[in-house]
């Protein structure tokens, strides 16, 4: 994993607020297993890192997007 | 107070379309007030659910925005609760601009969050 300092994804595509619809974009923030990725692999700003949280569960809650991934292992 | 809102429903997927298109009238009337506008409805249709919901795979999913009185919201959502067509909803205050708010190379934002 490289260690470099990258800007906020999001911030870079003029996302103000996360969209809990949106579950391409959501998406993207979830490792395989379907838990949700810590912002210093993503390198999400913690203001867009809580936005997505929450976005992500109430994405998981109106089945767009899995509590859990089995893996197929 | 009068505040808008994002109800997201899903709905069985057995419902016909014109039972799914009565039952969002008979909900939104509940929380209708004078002078509100109609809520705008968005229906995404048939998809598959993440994983099973009442025993089902699918699910109907219609997204409504609307202004409602915050009195008339727990009767609201009580007459959904209530109905068996309805996997699941979710209400949301709607005070978020989900739009993106700049075009990409534009600084403006970069500076205020360093």
């Amino acid at each position: 994993m490289k260690r470099s300092r990258k800007g906020d994804p999001l911030a870079e595509q003029g996302i103000r607020y996360v969209d809990y619809k949106d579950e391409k974009l959501l998406q993207r923030f979830l490792t395989e297993r379907g838990k949700i990725l810590p912002s210093r692999l993503s390198g999400i700003s913690a203001r867009h890192q809580r936005q997505i949280s929450t976005a992500i569960k109430r994405a998981r809650f109106l089945a767009l997007l899995p509590y859990v991934k089995r893996g197929g292992n | 107070m009068v505040r808008p809102y994002e109800v997201v429903y899903i709905f069985d997927s057995a419902l016909e379309e014109p039972a799914i298109n009565e039952r969002l009238e008979r909900y939104h009337a509940l929380v209708k007030h004078t002078d509100s506008e109609a809520p705008r409805l968005n229906h995404w249709g048939k998809r598959s659910l993440a994983y099973p919901i009442k025993k089902r795979e699918m699910g109907y999913y219609v997204v409504a925005n609307f202004q409602a009185e915050t009195t008339a919201l727990p009767e609201f959502e009580r007459a959904i609760k209530l109905d068996d067509g309805v996997l699941r909803f979710l209400v949301v205050a709607d005070d978020k601009d989900y739009t993106v708010s700049r075009e990409p190379g534009d600084r403006k934002f970069e500076e205020e969050e360093e």
